[in-house]
């Protein structure tokens, strides 16, 4: 389909969606230089990692639960989406009630209702259902590993039961977005035809995209949340993988705006009369280590080793201050903290002692290879971050080999799982986890039944204790004890030394003072409805 | 002439499908199990099963290549691991893109490298010669990815005259010659045209050079032929082979610009490849490897066949 | 600077120019000859001076550890991207606080090794297949020079990503594929070279004197061939430091921490608004190595151009 009226000059092309549109919404066009190599999946459940999300996902879908983005000064928390109310069944807590927002329509026109729910959570999780996509299923299908079964009670009302009581459900059913059948039935039942003409119920309509060029946004003025109808005429999404090319397209003009400016870059960007926004995220960077057998890493001394030959002020400083030390998995000061014994210092002569009680040394190091992406959301600045830690690690002897991969394909690696061929003997990866909620923080990373391909346990990790604190997450309904259990868990994933922890981003974005209005919530996604762009 | 290209196609059809059997082998040769290779990492069983079955992967070579090249010659080059999109579609559209820039850096390196080449060759050992020569020598040695670097520091960043990346201002959907789309052409095709600049400039060089030498220009100016008249003589005898080197390298860009379209984001087959390679998408890269080697093919076909038209010299089986 | 006669121009997008006016090389074996092609080389200033470039910047590789000031692997955060003529960094400081005068020594090692071996590995087996095509003749010539034809098809830096790509990242990898790259374009004229040999008069009377034909290859053809195969190859070596340093700066080649001028190029790109001139050096580097062999390849073409 043809997208792109050619216009002659970018000036222009404001002055024409002026004329066009009228007055009443004129606030421009703002273009957005991704880290993606490619234009996310635009048929629902996004591609790319918390990227993709951001950017196609709750822009052009909405889930049954979303997540509330307008404010700065706290964490995000969830806040009801297309279902208007929720609430676990007290008398059966693995039955979960979705009272369905009333008179929201999909960009298309179709009616929103819980046969669509049905029909989306068919999509991703019924291999014989006619509209089961498989790369649909492959993103959403590990974000509600204990959903087993679904029905539509009335028009409006959903049950989705879960395998064992989960408080940590509405955390899971976030991620799910949802598409429409009608639009699905319309692009003659073929997902590759939807991805050309997407549908959702978000505030973004997609007007079209250039695979691997860009993607266009323009809003959807019926939006069932007036208050969050865009006031942009136009979202430009650009991939630009490379740190370096989207700086020179912030300075040039061609985008407006840029996720992970390269720290290098930012003096002269401000200097330039660019800003930078950053804030707090639930975000960690970190290594996961592999526990199948044979990984040098089922060794807790070399684990410990690890995390002690880290210099993390020095990476904070190659950063340009734009990061967190880690000081355990959490960002330090979350309320989930609690009190571990293992201390994420820099003292190299400690991990050496460890890697020599190990039976390592000079003359015999921990030699073994690791993925790594060479861009990606979250991923912060890999490649020289990585030749950082490689360089510090040999100084204690553990040497590290590095197998570069597309960022897509790193993910697809971590749901295939350590063992698996595609990883290529790695014994670790490097992976920025998103840490939001019980499930995202920790769940998902160790739980023994959640080894691929049930789960995203990449590195084979079971440990009944842990099990055992877990189930006691899930049925713990009472925020107050759940934070508790919280807690304990995390003083064992650092006393354990499960990851190697090392830094937390801050999100940086850069951009033209022309951007206003944008409130950088803290979290992995954002609100674009309130931007405007002076002239 | 007929009988001649009749008999050049039938040697560049051997040539063809050796290159098939080539592009086919990339596959195999990439290390572990040729299947995992052209499957996402999380294939379902379906689809394992569904590609088993068009690659045939447990038949002989042979048939497995039998198959595959059946496919190929009824336009279906397989399907992207990455993207899910259909390999053809994904490299049609980036060939289009690739040809307009190394189509526009072959012509400046043309008509640069004549020029220099001209000079050159007309006032040779001259200081004018050494510059010339000089900057052919550049032109061939210099690694054209950092001067992209270079370029981008320089005129995009320092200066901010030009866009540093990108095939214009809305991508590369609707490409059009406008003042826009021109704009951010120019920096990856200058870098780029220095590569044919350096060639043509040597080859016109050492051409003219011999043409003025030869006896019977000698000849002709003795007989009092106007320097105007010898200029034109000497075209009339460079034109083939330079118009033959110039075709070559149009070829050679296209296949080689994957470093100057992976510097400036151009969404060329170069771009594309880059991008099959670290996503591990084989089909795509054995899908683009192909399309561009068979276009070189028949580049070198019409090459030939332009130059023998133009070429008295050349005799015509 | 004199300049060649033939077609045969250096041309990194492409390896060899398909032209290659060998009826122009001299075939003259003896070692007078040779000797006055040095003789004449000796006096082409140009020539000589690239020589001196190639010479320092091969012991500057091979002595890194002697000459190099710092660690090229040891970094410090606080010292990162200083600038060129720093009281302590020479040449300045990486994007990991690495001296990049250690660093570019030492990447000379990887760089040139990277970019020569492809084409001393494709010297010997391209001049192998081509004299072996050239003097059989018949179907042993029509089945080696049709299969190099299919290479041929390839434009060189295609063949080379494709080979790359699909075999992996890794220096062993780089150099099969460069190597593969050159073995058709040395073959080709090798063989055209040895065909011409094999009609003169003198080596038509050895086989017709029913001289045992490795002897006639011996005696006659190697010691005509190898002279001006030799000096093509050495017209690919410029080539070769180009492309070997592309898969590289594509991270195909090297993988960090070693020092590989191109792979550096890749990795300090991102300081190019901090510290441009730090990090166009590692470019410099492969510019300067890949003219210097350019200009003694041509110096040595022309040498051996003049007739006697």
């Amino acid at each position: 389909m043809s997208l792109h009226n050619r216009v002659p000059l970018a000036g222009t092309a404001l002055a024409l969606a002026l004329t066009l549109t009228g007055p009443a919404c004129a606030q421009g066009v703002l273009r957005i230089g991704m880290t993606a190599s490619d234009v996310p999946l635009t048929t629902g459940q996004a591609d790319n990692g918390g990227e993709g999300m951001r950017f196609m996902g709750y822009t052009a879908y909405d889930a049954l639960i979303n997540w509330d983005l307008s404010r700065a000064d706290r964490a995000s928390e969830l806040a009801p989406g297309l279902a208007s109310s929720w609430k676990v069944d007290p008398a059966d807590r693995t039955r979960w009630i979705f009272t369905l927002r009333p008179g929201v329509t999909f960009h298309d026109g179709s009616a929103f209702d819980a046969g669509a729910v049905v029909w989306n959570l068919d999509k991703i999780l019924k291999q014989d259902s006619p509209q089961f996509d498989p790369r649909q299923s492959a993103q959403g299908r590990v974000r509600i590993p204990t959903v087993t079964g679904y029905k539509a009670l009335d028009p409006m009302t959903v049950e989705i039961t879960t395998k064992t009581p989960d408080a940590t459900f509405p955390y899971q059913i976030c991620w799910i977005m949802m598409s429409s059948p009608a639009n699905w039935e319309k692009q003659g039942r073929s997902w590759d035809a939807v991805a050309r003409a997407p549908s959702g119920t978000g505030p973004w309509k997609i007007s079209g995209f250039v695979p691997r060029e860009r993607a266009e946004l323009v809003p959807n003025p019926a939006y069932w949340d007036k208050a969050r109808v865009p006031k942009l005429d136009k979202l430009v999404l650009v991939p630009l993988p490379e740190a370096n090319a989207r700086v020179a397209a912030l300075r040039s003009g061609q985008v407006d705006w840029i996720e992970a400016p390269a720290p290098d870059a930012v003096p002269s960007l401000k200097a330039a009369g660019f800003s930078l926004v950053t804030n707090l995220y639930p975000h960690n960077w970190t290594w996961h280590l592999s526990r199948a057998e044979g990984s040098p890493w089922n060794d807790i001394r070399v684990r410990k080793a690890a995390n002690l030959a880290i210099d993390r002020d020095g990476l904070k400083e190659f950063l340009g201050g734009l990061a967190t030390s880690a000081e355990g998995f959490l960002t330090p000061g979350h309320p989930w903290f609690g009190k571990p014994g293992f201390k994420l210092s820099y003292d190299p002569e400690a991990a050496k002692a460890l890697l020599k009680e190990a039976g390592y040394g000079p003359s015999k190091p921990v030699a073994t290879k690791i993925l790594i992406s060479a861009s990606g959301s979250g991923q912060m600045q890999p490649l020289p971050m990585n030749e950082f830690l490689q360089q510090n690690l040999a100084e204690v002897g553990i040497k590290v080999d590095y197998e570069v991969v597309e960022w897509n394909t790193l993910i697809n690696i971590w749901r295939a799982g350590s063992k698996s061929d595609s990883a290529r003997g790695g014994t670790a990866m490097n992976y920025s986890y998103l840490i939001q909620d019980p499930f995202t923080a920790f769940i998902r990373h160790a739980q023994c039944s959640l080894q691929p391909p049930n789960g995203t346990n990449w590195g084979y990790y079971c440990d009944p204790q842990m099990d055992k604190l877990f189930d006691e997450v899930r049925t713990t309904f009472e925020p107050k004890d759940q934070v508790g259990v919280l807690r304990k868990i995390h003083e064992k994933f650092v006393d354990d030394a499960l990851f190697l922890m090392v830094t937390h981003d801050v999100n940086p974005r850069a951009m033209s003072t022309k951007v206003r209005g944008f409130v950088q919530a803290q979290s992995w996604f954002q609100d674009f409805s309130p931007i405007t762009m002076a002239k | 002439m007929i009988l001649f290209i009749l008999k050049r196609i039938g040697y560049a059809a051997p040539v063809a499908l050796g290159v098939t059997v080539v592009c086919f082998l990339l596959v195999h040769l990439a290390p572990g199990d040729p299947l995992s290779a052209i499957l996402p990492v999380d294939a379902t069983a379906e689809m394992q099963a569904q590609m088993r079955s068009a690659y045939g992967f447990d038949k002989p070579l042979p048939v497995q290549y039998g198959l595959w090249l059946w496919k190929v010659l009824h336009g279906d080059l397989g399907t992207s691991i990455a993207t899910g999109r259909p390999v053809l579609s994904e490299v049609s559209r980036a060939v289009s893109n690739s040809l307009i820039l190394a189509a526009v850096a072959t012509l400046i390196g043309f008509t640069f490298g004549t020029f220099f080449g001209f000079v050159a060759g007309y006032a040779r050992d001259s200081w004018l010669d050494r510059v010339a020569s000089a900057i052919a020598v550049f032109g061939v040695s210099v690694p054209h990815y950092w001067l992209g670097i270079v370029m981008v520091i320089v005129f995009s960043a320092t200066l901010g005259w030009l866009p540093p990346t990108g095939a214009g201002p809305q991508g590369s959907g609707n490409w059009w010659p406008d003042p826009e789309h021109l704009r951010y052409l120019v920096l990856p095709a200058v870098t780029m045209s220095v590569i044919p600049m350096g060639v043509i400039s040597r080859t016109v060089r050492a051409l003219v050079g011999d043409i003025l030498n030869q006896d019977f220009v000698q000849a002709l100016r003795a007989k009092g032929l106007s320097e105007f008249g010898v200029f034109r003589h000497v075209v009339k005898n460079a034109a083939p082979t330079a118009i033959a080197i110039m075709g070559l390298q149009l070829g050679y860009l296209l296949g080689g610009s994957i470093l100057i379209e992976t510097v400036f984001a151009w969404p060329g087959t170069g771009f594309l490849l880059n991008a099959a390679i670290f996503q591990r998408d084989l089909p795509l890269l054995q899908g683009t490897i192909l399309v561009l080697a068979m276009f070189f093919v028949t580049l070198n076909l019409l090459v030939d066949v332009v130059q023998t038209a133009l070429d008295p010299r050349i005799e015509r089986a | 600077m004199t300049a060649p006669t033939t077609l045969a121009s250096v041309d990194p997008a492409g390896g060899a120019a398909t032209a290659i006016e060998t009826a122009e090389l001299p075939i003259q074996g003896s070692r007078g000859y040779w000797g006055s092609v040095l003789r004449r080389l000796s006096r082409d200033p140009v020539a000589m001076a690239a020589a001196l470039v190639i010479l320092c910047i091969v012991l500057a590789a091979i002595f890194a550890p002697l000459i190099a000031p710092m660690d090229p692997f040891k970094g410090a955060m606080a010292r990162r991207l200083r600038h060129v003529g720093d009281a302590t960094y020479w040449l300045g400081s990486d994007e990991l606080g690495r001296d990049m005068l250690s660093r570019l020594l030492y990447a000379g090692r990887l760089s040139l090794f990277m970019g020569v071996l492809p084409v001393v590995i494709a010297f010997f087996i391209g001049s192998g297949l081509g004299i072996v095509a050239g003097y059989a003749g018949g179907w042993v010539n029509t089945l080696i020079m049709r299969i190099i034809d299919v290479f041929f098809a390839f434009p060189s830096v295609l063949l080379a990503i494709a080979l790359s790509g699909a075999l992996g990242a890794g220096i062993l990898n780089s150099i099969v594929s460069l190597t593969v790259v050159f073995v058709p374009q040395i073959t080709r004229v090798a063989e055209s070279v040895t065909v011409q040999i094999r009609n003169r008069d003198y080596v038509e009377a050895a086989r017709v004197s029913g001289a045992h034909p490795f002897a006639v290859v011996r005696v006659q053809v190697l010691g005509n061939v190898l002279g001006p195969v030799f000096v093509y190859a050495t017209s690919l070596i410029s080539v070769s430091m180009i492309l070997a340093s592309g898969l590289s700066f594509l991270g195909l080649g090297v993988k960090p921490p070693e020092p590989e001028w191109g792979l550096m190029l890749n990795t300090l790109r991102t300081a190019i608004y901090v510290n441009p001139w730090v990090a166009a050096l590692p470019g410099v580097m492969i510019f300067m190595t890949s003219i210097s062999f350019n200009l003694v390849s041509d110096g040595l073409r022309s040498a051996m151009e003049v007739r006697q």
